[in-house]
């Protein structure tokens, strides 16, 4: 469903991402790791064709984000480090107005609002201006416009950042049920950046971890808790690996 | 380009609930209604003055056209050059502090869903500032009978100088994420576009730039101000009509390729 084809992105002299590849499969939640500056949201943007890479490539749901944009990004939802908000709509305006350009049918975009708004607890606020909410509500707002048209790809960078442990569970219990519906809902293939490793050992079934730009793990949750010793220990280690080279590669 | 409404409808709703319309729109009242009443009395002060030293023949010549709507349109084509940029700031550098520009280029949109999208709606506020003027020289009907034809072309013209601002703030919009950069880079890019018949004219009369008058014509060409004032006079050219769609297409172009650029960078 998601695929990552050896995609590199170069800011002038400086390799922020350098040539990474994966493949996410149907279904699956994946975390995405690494310490801050690794690479991880601009690899995020890369899939999600904010940014172009440098070379390489994203294919989305069997669309290449270089040669079918239109319909790679039809194909995806997005919440961003910062959830894209316009401060003076209310709750559910932002909300008809993301599911209208993202392509849902006019006939339908009422009921992807209404189903939206309750599964993101927003029902309560749903008359609300933007700008008046607190942060945990911003923040499931953004989630809601990356699910309103409930698309196949989930790319979530940072989720459950800045909200309480009570929201945190909730959003958490909300992307897990996204990638396991009930019947006849779509199933949803999440890749998620998180600094919290228990985050990923709560809702995720592999870990994708990056350093310096380059992918370093690649493996399911269980494996690296039974041959890593945990996640953390794999995480320090990996991430000290190579301090001592050269800064060509850092942020 | 399906969404093109959708994208307008969205800026046009979030400018009403934003104070600047309505600051736009009131200074913009205000102003007309003191420059309208300004011309209003300078023209009933000549005619006095030409009924008192019975300058008959002047006195024929006067008209509510040429001196009262003529200078009236001159001056809030002027107005326009500070009011249009407070609407445009925002369009394109409010989206980039919102992070909204994540969304829209992440959305199944087109570029030109969203470039066409936001100047639409500018374009649409421009018309109901340019409608609001129509009132001033409609009151004239009921108590004189200014030409009808003249007064609708030289509306016209503001209109087009309206929409080519409008379009202009928008590039300005485009190319910063800061609104006040945007407003005062397209504050000084129209005034700039203004007063280039002004440098036209200084150099025709003999300065450097007239030694070349095939360059002083083309500054004139280039200029607002000249294609605007044929629109006073009643003529409606398609040269001038040209001049403005060349202008509104320019930078439409040009903004297309700063939100593009975004991205490649």
């Amino acid at each position: 469903m998601i695929e990552a084809r050896a995609m590199s992105k170069r800011y002038g002299d400086r390799l922020a991402v350098d040539s990474i590849s994966f493949e996410v499969a149907r279904g699956e939640v994946v975390g995405f790791l690494g310490p801050n500056g690794a690479g991880k949201t601009t690899t995020m943007r890369m899939l999600t064709g904010f940014l172009p890479p440098t070379d390489g490539t994203a294919v989305i749901d069997g669309h290449d984000m270089l040669t079918d944009p239109l319909r790679a990004r039809r194909s995806l939802g997005y919440l961003p480090e910062s959830p894209p908000l316009y401060p003076e709509m209310d709750v559910e305006g932002y909300l008809r107005f993301v599911a209208s350009i993202k392509g849902v049918p006019r006939g339908e975009r009422r009921s992807a609002v209404e189903r939206t708004l309750e599964r993101c607890g927003l029902v309560d606020v749903r008359r609300r201006v933007i700008g008046a909410l607190s942060k945990g509500y911003r923040q499931r707002v953004g989630l809601g416009q990356a699910i309103v048209h409930d698309p196949p790809v989930l790319i979530l960078d940072e989720p459950t950042v800045g909200l309480d442990p009570v929201q945190i569970r909730e959003i958490r219990t909300l992307i897990s049920n996204l990638a396991r519906p009930a019947a006849g809902g779509t199933q949803h293939t999440v890749i998620l950046s998180t600094h919290i490793l228990s985050e990923v050992e709560a809702i995720c079934q592999r870990v994708i971890l990056i350093h310096r730009g380059r992918k370093r793990v690649d493996a399911p949750i269980a494996d690296l808790v039974r041959e890593g010793g945990g996640l953390e220990s794999v995480f320090a280690r990996e991430t000290a690996r190579d301090e001592s080279e050269p800064e060509a590669a850092t942020v | 380009m399906r969404h093109v409404g959708t994208i307008a409808s969205r800026e046009l709703r979030s400018l009403f609930v934003s104070p600047v319309a309505y600051a736009v729109l009131t200074l913009f009242v205000l102003l007309a209604g003191f420059f309208f009443l300004s011309s209003l009395l300078q023209f009933e002060e000549y005619v006095l003055r030409m009924q008192q030293f019975q300058y008959f023949d002047q006195l024929k010549e006067l008209n509510l056209n040429d001196h009262v709507i003529a200078p009236f349109f001159g001056v809030m084509s002027v107005v326009l050059l500070f009011m249009v940029p407070g609407i445009t700031m925002g369009l394109f550098a409010s989206e980039k502090t919102n992070h909204t520009d994540e969304l829209l280029l992440t959305s199944p949109l087109t570029m030109w869903d969203i470039v066409l999208g936001k100047y639409l709606a500018a374009a649409a506020f421009v018309s109901l500032l340019v409608a609001l003027l129509a009132l001033y020289p409609a009151i004239l009907l009921l108590y004189g009978d200014p030409e009808v034809a003249k007064t609708l072309a030289g509306l016209l013209g503001l209109w087009l100088v309206g929409l080519a601002y409008a379009a202009i703030g928008g590039f300005a919009s485009s190319i910063t994420r800061n609104q006040i950069i945007a407003f005062a880079f397209s504050f000084v890019l129209l005034l700039v576009l203004w007063m280039l018949s002004f440098l036209a004219d200084l150099g025709a009369a003999g300065g450097a730039i007239g030694a070349a008058t095939g360059f002083s014509d083309f500054l004139r060409w280039l200029s607002t101000a000249e294609h605007f004032e044929s629109f006073v006079k009643g003529l409606i050219d398609t040269a001038d009509l040209a001049y403005f769609a060349v202008l509104v297409g320019t930078s439409l172009l040009l903004t297309k390729f700063a939100v593009e650029s975004v991205r490649w960078r």
